[in-house]
């Protein structure tokens, strides 16, 4: 705890102007009893800085900056490891969207004064958790362009690299093609694979220690201290590894199971896999007869985009088939080439391959097949609308109908782990599916490999954070982690290969990562009053806590991110960061000044989230939206740092209603912690009924999802709150 | 259920079709065409036509009439699919179909035949000539002694009359395909011959295309062409025009003549140079019957030109000769052209437009009846 705590305030940035500084400090001062309190017309500047650093060199270990928000100035404000800094956001959020030398402001002013100073009088500065025989090796897991790309990259980037590759050799699925499309002007020529010189340096690379016909059977441990279990030739080997790489790649879609498009029912139906195959073999052949093929049909999106079997476009079947188009037509220029579609994509320069098939002569037909049949003599005839000429149509006379099938992630494999019993009655938000597809089997107690979100892909925000798993320290890269071409994959595995290297680098470092890097504390259980209801080893996002025998949590702290998601969950609240707790932010909302009924002034504890809804409040403040005086924010690591007890904390106080603003949850979420804030508004969910039976009205209690730009409905969002909870009435709790 | 045929796209090649597989079905050319409709719409229904192989629907089609060829197609499409040569192509395509004869056909698709045909019906309107012609007086011009009337005007007569049929047949057979078992009310027929005669005489669609210089070539050339037709079968009766004392220049046909002349050695100059110079959307793309044609018509314009001069210069010889020359290039201009190949669209023009209405007013015919049922 900090044990000597000064607050500074700025007044420049027209603080000063807007607010009674005299009475602001006198809070500090008199009522918080703080022994330094000082203000500057421009504190984050050189001299202002100065003068707190005097005052840290007389024995201060607390700063309270009663100035801008928490998300500028950082680097200014920070006075190294042992001091503890909290900012008082007096600016964006106070007298930016708030009247001037307004009576309702100042109390504002003095309530965020007040939060801050008790925060940080409890902070302590974060000792940085340093893991034992921290290993700077990459794993990469799948030999194929991904996972040779990765490897290459990691090492060349002077990281050793343990590769393990399933089959006899390196190259996996695109060492197997035929031809590649060309990545140079003209962009539409087709040109031999390029990978052999790629696994030649990955094969001379000291720095790659390769094993093939090898397979994971165990991973333990966490990011820095992976120890790897791998099986080759009824051997294992034991390697410790400090990130993890997934290249495991794609399969084709079982064609098997496209019976209506005639596969398995005649033999010139063939997979365009198959055909690559013949490509690579020499001669396009009728596989009946082994003729060489004069007409050929390709059917796109055979099974894909297809709720019966896949429903996701796999993005390069297209390609693929255009590429194939043009085997048959080097092989014959008179061959009948068609090509059936439903929507057709070559993106980029894919275009100029796209009008290459076009201009020699390839026929392309957009609609539905309706049917694909057999003809006299073993051949095909395939039925179908075209919707081009608004006619029902029909090709006859086909040696050979191409199925172009989509992919299917290697992790899509694999039973579901049976829900447990316990999980089923409750409810709570839907349990992760991870399938037990038997490539990573991580020694997690959440299941053994990465939780997906849908059709198998390991679950990743895309946009947010690529590459990212929900396993820390692993990252999924290539057909894997989504469908995609070769120039994709190549970039896909460049960018996991540096997400591994800054993992281990800031895991070395005790430091959080990505979007916490900056972070050096980690949550410490006080498992003495423990009762083991494993909500924290249920609810934790990135399976970070496994348990003990005697299904005691068991936190392993570099998987950890830091969102607090189990500091939320924990029914005896003891789980707490060493500047993020329950505690605090409990004393921060009980600090808050709550003037009697007659006044008419509620108040309302604005929980937001740090990543989206607190910088759209800044934003609004920049944007000097007026918000209403009644508001006082508390910056939360994640919503799913929630905790139940600030509610009660809050509405036993007198406050009249908890806002909590987080970011948007469900499919396509955007939760930095991917489940915060849904278990927030699933914790929530449960309190109502409390609420209700306390007779305390559950509307006091509200959430709503924001993301950053929605700063505009900033102002709205709080009105409608604060006009439901007028109709509501006051907190009857208020002088209690 | 239409049968996908490869191979109708290999034969329209022939025609003139190159880039017809280039087509992505944007639609940027049906929207840019101002002759397009919602009634009958292309080009780009028909480039799917020619991919697909749909030949059936093609040969049923008046819509390949129906476009002018102004190339606003062929200048918007974004894959130099060429949209408006294809409807040119597909206008050779339907001449050659129409054609029961089966030498449209072979004179669109194969040089040898061209270059012998031509060359058959030149010489040997030459060898006709100077094998059954008059005495070449040299004291003055006498032309009607060399090219005596009684042998010219029957043997123009007959030839013209077999023109006629030729092409009216096809014209025929145009109508059964386009219009098939369609039952048109007779009065219709009637009622609608003005749009025949006004298309004819006026090409008025092709004045609704953006650029209207072409309209007013095409208008000089037709009109100085119809002129010049109607004066040599005047003089064929009367000669009224062509007498061996060249008439004093206030004479109407003099003046009517000079017309012609101008208007059809200019616009037919401007076309060829217009091919040549290939900067115009309709002349990017030249089928060697488009140069057969603008070739023999030169040589009928220019040696008829000539024959006046000579006459008016009073050079008997030279105006024999050129008058030979001019017959050689007439006939072959005449025989091949107007029943078989480019000319003839100065019938199916207008007929596809007259076609084109009859249909129309069928359709509303009935869905009066209907209404009034149905009242």
């Amino acid at each position: 705890m900090a044990k000597k705590v000064g607050a500074y305030i700025c007044t420049g940035c027209g603080i000063g102007d807007a607010l009674d500084i005299e009475a602001l400090a006198k809070v500090a001062t008199k009522e918080k009893k703080l022994a330094i309190c000082k203000n500057h017309p421009f504190l984050c500047g050189s001299e202002g800085c100065e003068l707190i650093k005097q005052d840290i060199q007389e024995g201060l270990d607390g700063v309270v900056i009663a100035a801008c928000s928490q998300r500028v100035n950082t680097d200014v404000f920070n006075f190294g490891p042992s001091v503890v800094v909290e900012r008082v956001n007096l600016r964006e959020q106070c007298i930016w969207c708030h009247p001037a030398n307004d009576e309702d402001t100042q109390m504002l002013a003095e309530d965020q004064l007040r939060m801050g100073i008790v925060k940080a009088q409890q902070m302590e500065p974060p000792e940085p958790y340093k893991a034992e025989d921290i290993s700077r090796t990459v794993l990469v897991v799948g030999g194929g362009l991904a996972g040779v790309t990765a490897a290459l990259e990691a090492a060349r980037a002077g990281y050793p690299v343990v590769l393990v590759e399933k089959n006899a050799e390196l190259g996996g699925w695109v060492a197997r093609l035929h031809k590649q499309v060309s990545q140079r002007p003209p962009y539409n020529e087709l040109e031999d694979v390029d990978l052999a010189d790629r696994i030649k340096e990955v094969r001379e690379n000291a720095n790659i220690k390769i094993y093939t016909s090898a397979q994971i059977e165990k991973i333990a441990g966490g990011p820095g201290i992976f120890d790897v279990t791998i099986r080759q030739n009824g051997t294992t080997a034991n390697e410790r590894v400090g990130a993890v790489v997934l290249a495991t790649g794609a399969v084709p879609y079982d064609a098997t199971k496209l019976g209506h498009l005639g596969f398995g029912r005649y033999p010139n139906v063939i997979t365009g896999d198959a055909l690559e195959e013949m490509a690579a073999r020499g001669k396009i052949v009728r596989p009946s007869d082994g003729r060489e093929v004069r007409s050929v049909a390709f059917i796109l999106c055979a099974g894909s985009r297809d709720p019966e079997h896949l429903p996701y476009c796999s993005s390069v079947c297209c390609i693929e088939s255009l590429k194939q188009a043009l085997y048959v037509k080097q092989q014959n220029p008179d061959a009948a080439v068609y090509i059936f579609f439903k929507d057709l994509r070559a993106p980029g320069t894919y275009e100029f391959l796209y009008k290459r098939v076009q201009t020699e002569g390839v026929v392309f037909f957009r609609g539905e097949v309706a049917a694909v049949t057999e003809g006299g003599n073993q051949t095909l005839v395939v039925e179908a609308d075209d919707v081009l000429a608004g006619e029902k149509i029909v090709a006859e006379d086909l040696d050979l109908v191409v199925l172009a099938t989509g992919m299917v992630p290697t992790t899509a494999f694999g039973e579901a782990p049976a829900v447990e019993e316990e999980k089923k009655e409750e409810e709570g938000p839907p349990p992760d599916v991870i399938l037990k597809s038997d490539i990573l089997n991580l020694e997690y107690r959440q299941g053994p490999e990465l939780p997906t979100l849908r059709y198998g892909f390991p679950d990743s925000h895309f946009i947010c954070f690529p590459y990212e798993t929900r396993r820390t320290g692993i990252y999924a890269a290539g057909a894997v982690r989504a469908p995609m071409d070769i120039p994709s994959t190549v970039r896909d595995a460049t960018g996991a290969a540096l997400k591994a290297i800054q993992c281990i680098e800031l895991t070395a470092q005790g430091s959080a990562v990505h979007p916490r890097v900056w972070d050096f504390s980690y949550p410490e259980f006080s498992l003495q009053r423990c009762t083991q209801c494993k909500r924290c080893t249920v609810e934790c996002p990135f399976g970070a806590i496994n348990e003990d025998e005697k299904t005691y949590p068991l936190p392993n702290p570099t998987r950890c991110r830091r969102c607090g998601t189990c500091m939320g969950a924990c029914p005896e609240r003891l789980i707490s960061f060493k500047n993020y707790s329950v505690g605090m932010i409990g004393s921060m909302i009980k600090t808050i000044e709550v003037p009697e009924e007659d006044e008419e002034k509620p108040r309302i504890v604005v929980l937001a989230c740090e990543n989206d809804a607190y910088p759209a409040l800044d934003m609004a403040g920049i944007n000097r939206l007026q918000l209403s005086p009644w508001i006082r924010v508390i910056p939360l690591r994640c919503l799913g740092s929630t905790n139940l007890i600030w509610i009660a904390d809050a509405l036993s106080k007198g406050i009249d209603g908890i806002l909590l603003l987080g970011c948007k949850h469900g499919d396509d979420y955007q939760c930095h912690f991917v489940k915060g804030s849904e278990l927030a508004s699933y914790r929530l969910g449960k309190i109502a009924e409390t609420l209700n039976r306390l007779a305390l009205e559950s509307d006091r209690v509200r959430m709503e999802q924001v993301s950053i730009m929605d700063y505009h409905r900033i102002p709205q969002i709080i009105e409608d709150f604060a006009k439901r909870l007028e109709e509501v009435g006051p907190n009857p709790y208020k002088g209690f | 259920m239409t049968k996908v045929n490869p191979n109708f796209g290999k034969k329209l090649k022939k025609f003139g079709a190159e880039t017809v597989y280039h087509c992505f079905h944007c639609g940027n050319c049906t929207a840019v065409c101002p002759l397009s409709t919602d009634e009958h719409q292309f080009p780009r229904r028909f480039m799917r036509y020619v991919q697909v192989g749909m030949e059936d629907k093609i040969k049923h089609s008046l819509e390949p009439w129906l476009c002018y060829y102004c190339g606003d197609c062929q200048t918007a499409c974004p894959r130099q699919a060429n949209p408006g040569e294809v409807m040119m192509s597909l206008r050779r395509y339907l001449t050659s179909l129409y054609d029961w004869t089966g030498l449209a056909r072979k004179l669109y698709t194969s040089m040898a035949w061209k270059v012998i045909l031509v060359g058959l019906l030149f010489f040997g309107t030459l060898a006709v000539v100077y094998g059954f012609s008059g005495p070449m007086v040299t004291e003055r011009v006498e032309l009607e002694t060399f090219a005596p009337a009684h042998i010219v005007h029957p043997v123009g007569i007959v030839f013209g009359t077999v023109l006629a049929v030729l092409l009216l047949s096809n014209v025929y057979r145009m109508y059964r395909m386009v219009i098939g078992n369609t039952r048109i009310p007779a009065n219709v027929y009637l009622q609608e011959v003005m749009t025949l005669v006004v298309h004819f005489l006026t090409q008025i669609r092709m004045g609704m295309c953006t650029n209207k210089s072409r309209w007013i070539k095409h208008l000089l050339l037709m009109t100085g062409y119809l002129l010049a037709f109607l004066l040599v079968n005047v003089d064929v009766f009367t000669a009224w025009s062509l007498t061996n004392e060249p008439p004093p220049w206030y004479h109407p046909a003099k003046i009517l003549w000079t017309y012609a002349s101008i208007a059809m050695l200019y616009a037919t100059l401007d076309f060829m140079f217009g091919r040549l110079r290939k900067k115009d959307a309709w002349h990017q793309y030249s089928h060697s019957t488009d140069w057969m044609f603008l070739l023999l018509l030169f040589g009928t314009i220019a040696t008829g030109i000539l024959v006046r001069l000579f006459m008016e210069w009073d050079l008997p010889l030279p105006t024999y000769h050129t008058f030979a020359f001019h017959l050689a290039f007439t006939v072959p201009l005449l025989g091949l052209e107007v029943p078989f190949t480019k000319w003839s669209h100065l019938a199916y023009r207008p007929f596809a437009m007259y076609f084109a209405r009859l249909k129309e007013r069928t359709i509303q015919l009935q869905q009066e009846t209907q209404t009034e049922v149905a009242a």
